[in-house]
């Protein structure tokens, strides 16, 4: 089922939780609602799961004008954040609930939520209460209870988020799993960008109730619109700073970063000084590139995190573990070319260069 | 060491001081009367002016089960608990969901009006309700006479008289169910609607699979407290009949039973078995009720 959101818009006083959001969604696509608390992202879930009434615009499932329809006729299927499981029912009659409701026939009921207990892996637990299954097999049954009365739109709000860092991994794998298996358009809601980038086939960014970009993650996570999304997008998060464009080219706190001949685009750019952005995996080791000194060395694992000043701006630089950095320690390194991001006044992305 | 000891016993008497007054009280009033209330029951002929007594038998037992008007009270009791403590909570279910289902400030509004009556003194009700019985000028007759009722003598006769009890009672033990229930409501996770609504699922059925098997705790507690206070029952009878137990003793209930054998017939034993018989019979009542209950879960 395909979705349009149409200048969607939800009002509470003078706040706009949502302002004029517009989306479209393609059959069997699942998209991630990012963005930071607050930002709008759960206020336009529930508006497409017709719990919270839209203050204005428009939701079409397919060609269906749903705005006006009642969840219940909505045809849809929404997991909650905290799961929303009937606690005095077993996991069983959790999943055959909607379809009792729907007046089917018990046996084809249960063999229907047997099925689905299968496909979300379920079997052996189906004579258990909620309370008696760990958070991850409580989500599994919210989600077949969602998909079992087969909807056209899953929603997902914050699936993950009650869960520990483990089993969050392997459950977005299960859910990406899930949805491919049964092919149904999902849009999930979630502040972890992380969580939104690995599974999501397109992720819309909100804040403060507007869209910001919406993108395929790899496509967003290179091309940010603008600050915000370079800012959310990344961990560690990318390196802001305010740097100067002068006729030689980029400077910060008087290093030259990159030479005008070497920029890859934006030589129409007046001088003057600008916000700047360079994720710290952009930064190379470079014999002819500017000395710096290791402040503090972070490991994580994968990588070693390191510390240094340009100036007074404090710069994160992402080096395979394998460098043998400590503490104190000089490099030399420069920036992957067309890695450095310039934002207007508005933080609006003008150029990489 | 031995006056870190000393210190130590300073501090233990300290908190029995603090749990004193409480004692005291408990044991004067509930403790001793209920030692002495057992064992009065066994002594025939017991004097309370004097303490004694002819012997130690089963002498007032035998007197109380020959006696019609304790059969009679007995029955009335049972009548009355099996009619006020089911209805009373259906009723009360009911209007706890509507209540709850109201806006914000009618809700107020509501909650306050229905629960009055628990804070309104029995008499004074008592005295609001023998004018709603009243056979002549009642209101209750009066709506009775739109479906072409005649007026009931409800206080007057006595085939009438346990009936309007009842209605009496009902009304009475709503306001305290009520609020429990409205507690109860207010605790179930709105979530669980939601996804009900998500799901589809009819309002009865919303009612019936997930808001009674929700509050079915709190309505197992209103059942327990409903048995007790109804085997109990005694001001409502003293306020609607004013201080009488109906025409011809026909709303008689147990505890007014006790009362009148104490304190009108001075048959302090008989008295004494009967609420020994009363004690028996809720806890006998409550622990099946406990067990019935029981989570089976745990």
């Amino acid at each position: 089922m395909k979705i349009r959101i149409d200048k969607l818009t939800k009002q509470y006083g003078d706040f706009r939780a949502v302002d004029e959001l517009s989306l479209e969604v393609n059959d069997g696509e699942l998209v991630g609602l990012l963005g930071p608390s607050g930002c709008g992202k759960s206020t336009t879930l529930f508006m497409l799961s017709g719990l919270t009434e839209p203050s204005s615009g428009k939701i079409y499932f397919g060609d269906r004008d749903v705005t006006e329809i009642p969840p219940e006729d909505r045809e849809i299927g929404l997991v909650f954040q905290n799961y929303a499981l009937y606690p005095h029912m077993t996991v069983l009659d959790n999943i055959m609930f909607p379809l009792i409701n729907r007046r089917i026939p018990k046996e084809e009921a249960r063999k229907r939520a047997e099925e689905m207990a299968e496909i979300v892996h379920l079997e052996g637990l189906l004579n258990r209460k909620p309370k008696a299954l760990s958070g991850g097999q409580q989500q599994r049954v919210a989600i077949a209870r969602a998909l079992v009365k087969k909807p056209q739109v899953l929603l997902l709000d914050e699936p993950l988020s009650n869960l520990d860092a483990k089993l969050r991994i392997s459950t977005r794998e299960e859910i990406r799993r899930i949805q491919q298996e049964v092919r149904i358009t999902t849009i999930f809601v979630t502040h972890d960008q992380e969580e939104a980038m690995s599974i999501s086939d397109r992720i819309a960014v909100m804040d403060r109730g507007r869209l910001q970009q919406y993108e395929r993650p790899q496509d967003m996570y290179l091309n940010p619109v603008n600050e915000f999304v370079a800012n959310f997008l990344g961990m560690p998060q990318i390196n802001m700073f305010e740097g100067e464009l002068r006729d030689e080219g980029i400077f910060l706190a008087d290093k030259l970063l990159r030479r005008r001949e070497d920029m890859s685009e934006g030589h129409d750019l007046r001088n003057g000084r600008y916000r700047m952005g360079i994720r710290p995996e952009n930064f190379e080791i470079d014999p002819e590139g500017l000395k710096e000194r290791a402040l503090h060395v972070r490991m994580t694992g994968r990588d070693l995190l390191v510390f240094f000043n340009i100036g007074d701006t404090e710069l994160r630089l992402l080096a395979h573990s394998d460098h043998n950095f400590k503490k104190g320690d000089e490099f030399s390194i420069s920036v992957r070319p067309g890695q450095i991001m310039i934002f207007d006044g508005d933080g609006r992305t003008m150029a990489k260069v | 060491m031995k006056k870190l000891f000393g210190h130590y016993r300073l501090r233990d008497f300290k908190g029995y001081l603090y749990l004193m007054p409480a004692l005291i009280i408990l044991l004067v009033f509930t403790a001793y009367p209920l030692f002495k209330a057992f064992l009065m029951s066994f002594q025939e002929d017991y004097s309370i002016i004097n303490g004694s007594y002819d012997g130690i038998n089963l002498e007032n037992y035998r007197e109380l089960f020959e006696d019609d008007d304790f059969l009679k009270a007995l029955t009335n009791t049972s009548i009355y608990v099996v009619f006020v403590v089911p209805i009373s909570i259906v009723l009360s279910l009911m209007v706890a969901v509507l209540i709850n289902n109201c806006g914000k400030r009618s809700k107020g509004i509501f909650q306050t009006l229905y629960f009055l009556p628990y804070v309104t003194s029995v008499i004074a009700i008592g005295i609001v309700w023998s004018w709603i019985f009243n056979s002549n000028y009642g209101l209750l007759n009066y709506f009775l006479s739109f479906f072409g009722i005649d007026p009931i003598p409800w206080l007057n006769e006595p085939d009438y008289a346990l009936p309007a009890l009842i209605i009496f009672s009902i009304w009475k033990s709503m306001a305290f169910n009520i609020l429990i229930f409205l507690s109860g409501l207010s605790m179930i996770s709105q979530d669980i609607y939601q996804a009900a609504r998500i799901d589809s699922t009819p309002r009865l059925r919303v009612f019936f699979r997930i808001t009674v098997p929700q509050l079915k705790p709190i309505i197992v507690y209103a059942f327990m407290m409903g048995f007790i206070n109804a085997f109990k029952v005694y001001n409502e009878v003293f306020s609607l009949f004013q201080g009488k137990a109906g025409p011809a003793d026909s709303a008689i209930t147990v505890v007014y039973y006790i009362y009148d054998k104490f304190y009108n017939s001075a048959d302090y034993g008989v008295a004494s078995s009967a609420a020994v018989v009363l004690f028996i019979i809720i806890m006998v009542l409550t622990m099946i009720q406990r067990y019935v209950t029981r989570d089976k879960e745990a």
